[in-house]
């Protein structure tokens, strides 16, 4: 049984129409004329537990619209939503017990006091019992290297360590399922490391539920499978990684560094995206030939030095799906992604 | 399910207010200033009087030292009263972190009454401190045991209406986002029109019968009048049960508008 299903969800928000410039701010104050903005348009999605899905889209797409409605503080339009069991905006407190939360951009932490005080709050909160609570505080203060700063006030943390304090705090309680959006957002390579490893760490060890939403698709390659993409409020992608890097990834890269000046360095069946004095970037269709006999063409011709293939990354493939649309290449592994 | 116990209902709320209470602590210069602002205004204050009375005689029948007594509680009422523990509603909406608030399984109003709690529970430590300083500017009348309890209660019932005055006004935060104008006009409204000032009874005729009647006396000039002896004891009880009717009213009202602002919260978006 899945933990998360929601069925063809969808969210209009009525906004305030406003007419720009003084004239319009006069009109506005007078007549009212409402707009109806659809945010999110028939999302059907369902995860079992212990997933850890990344939901991509661009700004507006919908993401933190169908993440308040999954937490329980924006009620649907339409359509239909079980959380473990919950409908989420019928049962917010029963639900927020199932459930944490990590924002990179909001602290949950009290900012005044020793992070310390925070979990003693959270505790209190969530009714954690005092040996789990010691066990998870000692869990995680080990994972996230926490006990240098535990009696720091917050505001006197780093970004990298308020966010390893927040990610305690949303898990004291042992959420079934944690919903994450942007958690990596401003932090350095290393901390984005702890972060990233603290989750998929925690996601093995106990089963947790993840649900991430981030614009750093490193985040993404790094910890999840699947992933949802939307856009406009629908989704466009549901399904593995590894089948959308397949469906797009149909050219790749091949990186040759000549061992001497050849002034005519053309192969067939691959074109040349740049040249750099020695080195030359060769653009090729996988389907019509192999790496292997690209790069053999080449080393008949001409007298190399080294060659790179570079796989397609996972980043210049949705920025081609925002921009052109999902395409469907392939019918056969998107009827597969849809029946997932 | 778990059989309902009060204890583990009420311990978050009681860590909320525990909270509230030392996070006020951390604020040291905070509480210096006010307590250096309120002794300075209490010498201020007997000087306007004295230099009042020697230039008329005792007007409405209060005499300078009843006077001076007045002015001198209210400043320390004010400590206690002029905390708005429920301005993180307002800033909460404005920032939008209401949403992280309503992802807990805690109870909203409750939350923020408690954590309004511990706030005022600190700086009602600094009314000691005050009122020795105040002791070395002026002399203050100290009325019978009976009447100070009976203040006491007057006091409490005023806070509370203080505090719903503040809820309800804090609340409109979900319809406009910004209370900016609503809390100067109330608080000018519940400081002069609630006796914190003047005495109501320094207000001519009619406009003194309508400022006795409004919800604002409830709060400062009830429990300023029993203290100084202008109320007699035989008008205690209907003077507490206008306190406690207004107090009802408020807390109604309350009730009303969390409901129409949490729903719009829901269905809005935070």
């Amino acid at each position: 049984m899945p933990i998360i299903r929601t069925h063809d969800l969808r969210k209009v928000f009525k906004a305030l129409d406003r007419t720009p410039g003084v004239a319009g701010t006069l009109k506005t104050l007078f007549s009212r004329t409402y707009v109806e903005r659809v945010a999110v348009e028939g999302i059907s999605m369902s995860l079992e537990a212990g997933e850890l899905v990344g939901y991509i889209g661009p700004n507006g797409a919908g993401k933190s619209t169908t993440i308040k409605m999954l937490t329980g503080i924006l009620v649907p339009s339409s359509g239909e939503i079980v959380v473990a069991g919950l409908v989420p905006y019928r049962e917010r407190k029963r639900n927020a017990r199932n459930i944490g939360v990590v924002f990179g951009q909001r602290s949950q932490l009290y900012w005044d006091l020793p992070l310390i005080e925070s979990f003693e709050l959270l505790r209190a909160i969530y009714h954690v019992p005092y040996d789990r609570y010691r066990q998870n505080l000692a869990a995680f203060s080990k994972l996230l290297d926490l006990d240098s700063f535990m009696k720091t006030p917050v505001r006197q943390l780093s970004l990298g360590q308020r966010m390893r304090g927040d990610f305690a705090a949303a898990m004291l309680h042992d959420p079934k399922i944690v919903y994450l959006d942007e958690p990596t957002i401003g932090l350095d390579v290393v901390a984005k490391d702890a972060i990233r490893t603290f989750i998929a760490e925690v996601n093995r060890e106990r089963g947790t539920t993840f649900i991430l939403t981030t614009h750093d698709l490193a985040d993404v390659e790094r910890l999840c499978r699947r992933i949802v993409l939307i856009d406009h409020g629908r989704i466009v992608y549901d399904g593995e990684i590894e089948t959308l890097k397949e469906q797009y990834g149909t050219h790749r890269t091949l990186i040759v560094e000549f061992s001497e000046d050849c002034p005519d360095v053309a192969v067939d069946g691959a074109e040349i995206e740049s040249r750099e004095g020695p080195t030359v970037r060769y653009r090729f269709d996988r389907r019509a030939i192999s790496a292997d006999q690209l790069i053999r063409r080449v080393a008949d011709a001409y007298a190399i030095n080294d060659v790179t293939l570079e796989e397609p990354e996972l980043e210049s493939i949705i920025k081609r799906i925002y921009l052109e649309g999902y395409a469907r290449p392939n019918d056969a592994t998107q009827a597969s992604a849809a029946a997932r | 399910m778990v059989a309902f116990a009060p204890g583990r209902f009420i311990e978050p709320y009681v860590e909320f207010a525990r909270k509230a209470f030392s996070r006020e602590a951390t604020y040291r210069f905070e509480v210096l200033t006010s307590i250096g602002s309120l002794v300075l205004r209490v010498y201020l204050l007997r000087s306007v009087w004295t230099a009042l009375y020697a230039q008329n005689a005792a007007p409405a029948d209060i005499p300078l030292h009843s006077m001076i007594t007045y002015a001198t509680v209210a400043l320390l009422m004010s400590l206690i009263l002029e905390v708005d523990g429920t301005r993180s509603i307002r800033d909460k909406i404005r920032e939008g972190t209401i949403a992280t608030d309503l992802m807990k399984p805690i109870d909203l109003p409750l939350y923020f009454f408690s954590e309004g709690f511990g706030q005022t529970m600190f700086h009602a430590l600094t009314i000691l401190p005050s009122l020795l300083l105040a002791l070395l500017l002026v002399h203050i009348d100290v009325p019978s045991l009976a009447t100070l309890a009976v203040f006491g209660s007057s006091f409490v019932l005023g806070y509370f209406v203080n505090f719903f005055l503040n809820f309800l006004m804090n609340s409109v935060a979900f319809w406009t986002l910004e209370t900016f104008a609503i809390q100067l006009m109330v608080r000018w409204a519940s400081d002069f029109l609630g006796g914190q000032i003047l005495p109501l009874s320094f207000f001519p005729g009619a406009l003194g019968w309508i400022v006795e009647r409004l919800p604002f006396a409830a709060i400062y000039s009830t429990p300023l009048r029993i203290y100084i002896g202008e109320l007699p004891q035989s008008a205690w009880p209907g003077a507490l049960a206008a306190q406690a009717l207004w107090l009802a009213i408020f807390a109604g009202l309350s009730v009303v508008v969390w409901r129409a602002a949490s729903r719009r919260v829901v269905v809005q978006g935070g």
